[in-house]
Formats: C-alpha cells, structure tokens, sequence
C-alpha cells in the first residue's frame, strides 16, 4: 500500500515519451458518505437503491471485503453482507467534490480528460510548473485532494492511457504506482486478463475457455488468432498486451451518448427477467447521465439475440428527457412493444443520445443557419 | 467439398454477394461467403450482413464432392478477378482450410464451418406477387435518391410499399428525407391486394437494384411480410436477396403533396437542368440555394455567394401567373429534374415557403414534392 521511493530525475521517461496520469478516487461516492457522516465510518456502506430493483452504485472498501461491488443489484450485496448500509446518492455533493479535484488537476496541466466524476487522465508532458517528474506531480494532486477533501486518492503514471490506468487500480486504495518505460509489456504480460480495460465477466469466461488466463497467455497468440476469435477487439488486444496505446488525453471530449450495455450470464427470454435486466442497467446509465450532468432527447434500447443479431429501438421527444421516471417509462415501451422476442437475447443496452449539455449547446449556436424548409 | 468452377461464373457470382458483406465485421464469420457444392453439380453462394442475405446458384463444371464452408469474401473476390481469363477455379476444403486452385496458382485461405453461417429466418411470407425486372428497376430509379441517410429517422432510410384504391387499385412506392418525396405508381400486381405497408431497406433497394441489371425481361417474384421481404430472380438456380424490413412507421406522406398549388411553370428538363447546374457552380457548400424567378414565359436562374459572387441564367419556358421568386437546393432540383424522360417537366407552386409539386405531366408515374430554401 505504501508509495514507492520517488524516482530519481535521470530515470524518467525517455525523449518523446508522453507522461501521463490517471487518477482515481477510492469508493467515491461511498467516502464522501463516510466523510460527511462520521457514523459511518469503517462500516460497510453501498450508495444506491436499496429496493428490490436498486443497484450499487459504489461501495466501501468494508462492504467489499463482503463481496459487494458496484453495479451489483442490491438484493445480491445484502444477501453478501446483511449489515450492508445503504445511502441514497446525492449528486450535487460529488459533482461539488469533482469540480474541487478537477481544479487541481487543472493547476498542473489544462490537458485534463475526465471520465466520470472521479476519474481522469492527465496529460503532464509538458511540466508546466517546473516540478520535474510526473510521480512527483501525481504526489502532489494525491496530497492536495487529501487536504482539500479529506478524501483519498489513487493514481498510476506511465507513457500511455492503458498503462496509467493499470497502474491507478495497483496499489488501490491511496496508492501510487509507476510503470516506466520499457516495463509496460511485462507489465500488462503479469496480469491477470480480467483487469484489461474492456475484457468484463463473460470475456474474461470466453478467454479463459480458450486458455488465456494471464497477459502473458494473450501475448503467445499471434493477430490473425486473435481477430478470428475477437474481431475488431483483436487489434486493441494485440497492442494493449505490449503495452502500446497511442490514444491522446483530450480535454474536451465532446459527447454524443450516454448508455451502458450488459452481457448476461444466461440468455434471457421471459419478460420477468428482461425488466428486471432492463431495471437493472437503467440505474447504471441514470447515474452516468447524472454525473455527466447532461440531458438528451433520444433513448435506444438494444439488445443482441443469441444468433449475434442485434436490433435497436430508438424513440425521441421533441425536447430532452424530463426526468428518470420518464427515462425508465420510455425504456420499457421500447422493450414492451417488442414482447414476446423471437428469440432469447445475450446482451441489452440502453443509450441516451441528442444530448444537450453545455458543449451541445455551443455547437448549435455556431452551426450555420440551415434554409432549407421541412416537408414535415 | 470439392468443386471445380469456371472463373467467368464464379467472378460474376461473388461480384453480386460481396458487396452485401460489410468491410469492417465485429463478428469474424460476416466477412466470409457460404460455398455450398451439391452432388448435382449446383453450387449455390451465399452473402449476409444479418439484415440482407443474397444467395446465388450456379453451375460448376464438376463437383467431386458435396460440402459446404465459409471463406472470406472479399479476398476470394480478389482472387477470382485476379485469375486468368477462361481459367477454370477448382475450391476444395479440407483441414480448416480452403485450397484454391487455377492454372499455375495456389491459395490455401482460412475457412469458418458452415454451422456457424447466420442464416435470416425468413419464417411466413404470405403475400406474393411477380413484378417484370424493368417496372421494379424503374421503380427503383425513380425513388431512391430521396431515401433519407439520417440514422435518427431510420423510417425514411428505405422505400415505403403499400397498396391503395384509387379508381383502380395501385402499388404505390415512396421515399423521403423530408426535404423532397419522390413517390412512383404502378397498377396493381396479382396477389398483392392486403398487402402489410413495408419499408424496404436502402442497402437492400441498392443491391437489388445491382441484381436486376441481369434480369432482362424476366419477372420478378416478390414475397413478403411486415418483418421480411425475398426477391426472387431468374426463377429456380437464379438470384435471391431476402432482407429484413424497416421496423417503423413511414409519416402520411400524402398530407404533404400539394393539391392547390395554382402556379404552372412548364419548361424543357433539360435546359433548366444544365442552367442550375451552370449557376449552382459558384455556390458554397453551406449555400447550395438557387434562385428562381418566375416572369411571364421564363425563369431566371440566380446564385450569389459571398466568397465567389454571382451568377445567372435564362432559361425559357412557359408561365402565366404572377411573378414568384422561390429557393431551391440546386441538387435536390438536379435530382429530380434528371428523373424527367420528356421533353416537357410541370411544377406546380404556391409560394416561397409551400411545397412545389414537380412532374412529367399528369399520366406520369413519378411524381416529386421539393421544399423551397429560404433565400
């Protein structure tokens, strides 16, 4: 858990090689809790619903120590861990807390790309303020946010995104943790296959079922291998397992969607479970469109059968979605309106989209006026 | 599987399937075509993307044996137009592998068993009807250029179908992208009275259109539902192109069709269409408007742009009401007026803000609602 020695100077990142940051907040949403009600500290607490359709939306390193993790529907978590307290999320407090910690990063380099509330990449190449080593700067946000915050958290530095994320989840929580030039394969070779971004619970099952277990397994197969069982997923692999990404930080990402998507265990088919599965994934992609404070017009539902064809149901207001019982309500007419399905499904998600913040906006205005009248 | 084929049928074949093959695949098995060889010496072909699948059959010169397998499409298309001329192209699978042979070369391709092939349940397809290929292919041309490519109005992205009673009962075909309709009208085939209203696709109406080029003056049989819609050409061992249909509902387009436009202007297509052409050429991209002005017995074409300034044109024609100015996206106006044969094309308009009506005369089967620009 403790941080490693500082490096010296002489070892940092070879010329031409990017620094880069990725911070994490520890059990976000579950530590502000803890901070602002001292009742709760060191006992297991979930922020979500605790109702029959609620999900955990995060959890306290207690409650994990249970078993309980976030987008686990919250029957699950309690049954894991009975004494599991339960805090309805408040938004406005975490966006508060983001906004203060995104105004640190931003003393350090205006090359801030936030991923969620409590969660960035950091671009730190050019050393602004002279401090000399990006483990040196990525200490210093750490101990700001502390003092700032009383919160804690963890961060990774390495030459390219992947990399500073791995690194980030290292010594998680509080941690810091380097990858340094050169070490980035054996780095990603190490690991078990499951904490590459991207490979969830049933990627993770298929891997195993064709016998990659570790990094260094994925390493051994060869592209055309790769892509005959992966496709387009094949080249990310390939690249990321050598501890290769060439994606730059971009500060202003410009969103189109919101959504989040689910492979299932099981196919699904009754429409019990499918509402229930719908219910489920709702809460996750309400939480994000909260957190990215934005509003859209345009909800898609989609869903993959179990013969891989995918078919999506889009419908969208004249104006942007009210609220998330409007949100929900539109969800499931999509999903009614095409009960009993053909056939059982493997994966649904739901997706809004025409969204309006604040960036969305600004675009408008400067679009250039469009004459041309409409039929209808 | 073992066939031998000769290298003319095999290039003309994959040429119809490996256009429906999408480039990029998420899912490996999509980028391949199904080779089917069976012991009659048939070897049917077959291409998806999981909304269209085409499947042809063709004759082999022999097949030594029956079998089926999946290989990339677009590399043994590649392959096929490489190979010399009146080659003959022996496929034998074998191993995960597929060995093609012709003359002096040798490929060994990868292959992906047939059993993992997504075939489109074309389940019940009760409504059947017989087009000749010309009237489907005319249909076609007349309509496609107004579907709609916004993925967010994914009911415009397609031909509507339906039937209607009018005097006699009609086939009516219609696509829009909200900006123009363009709607073609035919009488009636046998057996497709109750007809469901259907959106064909726009992928499907291009393939189509690529497979009727080769149909000549055959017909056509077409079997659908509300889900699925199968082409049928060339009857047993021809071409099939089976798709799935737009799930949604195409707008009442027929509440936009002017009926009291008072105004008509009546001119030769093709003069008025190489003067836009002409006076569009100085028009930005964000400005792609003409101006038409309406004065008794001609118009008078007009484009001015800030960058490159301006430009006009008279053209004659006939016109008796009172004078109009009114905008028109100068490609729309190209698109519709490149679908006029005579030599005599009607608009009907109101005004500068209403929906001007466009067509050969009232007998014609095409007919065209443009919206104006703002200008």
């Amino acid at each position: 858990m403790a941080d490693p020695a500082p490096l010296p100077d002489d070892t940092e990142e070879a010329e031409g090689l990017r620094k880069i940051i990725h911070v994490d907040m520890d059990a976000f949403f579950a530590s502000v809790e803890q901070r602002d009600n001292p009742d709760l500290r060191g006992l297991p607490v979930a922020v979500g619903g605790a109702g029959g359709r609620g999900v955990v939306a995060a959890a306290s390193y207690e409650a994990r120590k249970f078993g309980v993790r976030s987008a686990m529907p919250s029957v699950t978590a309690r049954r894991k861990c009975p004494d599991l307290i339960f805090c309805r999320p408040r938004f406005d407090v975490y966006r508060g807390v983001s906004q203060q910690i995104r105004a640190i990063f931003r003393d350090y380099t205006p090359h801030v790309e936030p991923l969620s509330l409590d969660e960035a990449y950091l671009d730190v190449t050019d050393d602004l303020r002279g401090i000399g080593s990006a483990t040196r700067i990525a200490q210093l946000i750490r101990q700001r946010i502390r003092e700032d915050t009383q919160l804690t958290a963890s961060a990774g530095v390495s030459y390219n995104k992947f990399l500073a994320k791995l690194a980030s989840d290292q010594n998680k929580p509080d941690g810091l943790c380097v990858i340094r030039p050169g070490e980035g394969a054996a780095f990603a070779r190490g690991l078990p296959i499951r904490r590459f971004h991207g490979v969830g619970p049933r990627g993770a099952e298929k891997m195993a079922r064709l016998g990659i277990e570790t990094g260094a397994d994925l390493a051994a197969k060869d592209i055309a291998w790769l892509r005959q069982h992966f496709g387009s997923f094949a080249d990310y692999l390939y690249r990321a397992v050598r501890g290769i990404d060439l994606r730059p930080v971009r500060a202003n990402r410009i969103r189109k969607s919101l959504g989040g998507e689910r492979t299932f265990g099981e196919d699904l088919s009754s429409g019990a479970k499918l509402r229930e599965a719908l219910d489920n994934i709702i809460d996750i992609v309400w939480r994000r469109i909260e957190e990215a404070e934005t509003r859209g017009r345009t909800v898609t539902l989609k869903m993959k059968y179990n013969d891989f064809q995918i078919t999506t149901r889009a419908r969208s207001l004249p104006r942007v979605v009210a609220d998330r019982a409007e949100f929900t309500r539109i969800a499931h007419a999509l999903l009614e309106e095409q009960l009993p399905l053909p056939m059982p499904i493997r994966l649904m998600g739901v997706t809004l989209s025409g969204l309006e913040g604040k960036q969305a906006a600004a675009e408008e205005a400067s679009a250039p006026q469009n004459a041309q009248l409409a039929l209808f | 599987m073992k066939a031998t084929i000769e290298r003319a049928k095999l290039l003309r074949c994959l040429s119809h399937v490996q256009s429906v093959v999408e480039r990029r695949n998420t899912i490996p098995i999509l980028s391949n075509v199904l080779i089917e060889a069976a012991g009659d010496g048939l070897v049917r072909v077959m291409a998806t993307d999981l909304d269209l699948q085409v499947v042809e059959s063709l004759d082999a010169v022999s097949v030594d044996g029956a079998g089926a397998i999946t290989v990339s499409a677009h590399l043994l298309f590649d392959i096929a137009r490489k190979l010399p001329d009146g080659s003959q192209v022996s496929l034998e699978a074998a191993d995960n592998r597929m060995t093609v042979k012709a003359g002096r070369s040798r490929f060994s391709l990868p292959t992906l068993p047939r059993d993992d092939f997504p075939v489109i349940v074309e389940g019940d397809l009760p409504t059947s009807f017989e087009l000749p290929a010309k009237v489907l292919a005319e249909l076609i041309d007349r309509t496609r250029f107004a579907i709609s490519t916004e993925e967010t109005r994914y009911y415009l992205n397609g031909i509507f179908l339906h039937v209607a009673d009018e005097d006699t009962p009609v086939l009516k075909a219609a696509a829009t992208d909200g900006h123009r309709l363009a709607r073609f009208t035919i009488d009636r085939p046998d057996g497709a009275a109750g007809m469901p209203d259907v959106i064909v696709p726009r992928k499907a109406v291009a393939e189509l259109r690529k497979l009727l080029e080769e149909a000549g003056d055959s017909n056509v049989l077409i079997d659908l539902s509300a889900s699925k819609v199968r082409f049928t050409l060339g009857g047993e061992g021809g071409m099939v192109l089976t798709s799935k249909l737009i799930d949604g509902t195409f707008p009442d387009y027929s509440r936009v069709i002017p009926t009291g436009n008072d105004k008509l202007l009546k001119l030769d297509p093709r003069s008025f269409f190489q003067g836009v052409d002409r006076v569009a050429t100085i028009a930005t991209e964000k400005t792609r408007a003409v101006k038409i002005g309406l004065e008794t017995d001609k118009v008078v074409l007009s484009v001015t742009s800030p960058d490159n300034g301006t430009a006009a044109e008279e053209v004659p024609a006939s016109y008796s009401s009172e004078p109009l100015e009114i905008g028109f996206n100068a490609n729309y106006l190209k698109d519709i007026l490149g679908q006029i044969d005579g030599d005599t094309v009607e608009l009907h308009l109101a005004d500068a803000g209403a929906p001007t009506l466009i067509r050969q005369d009232d007998s014609s089967p095409a007919l065209y609602v443009l919206m104006p620009m703002r200008v």
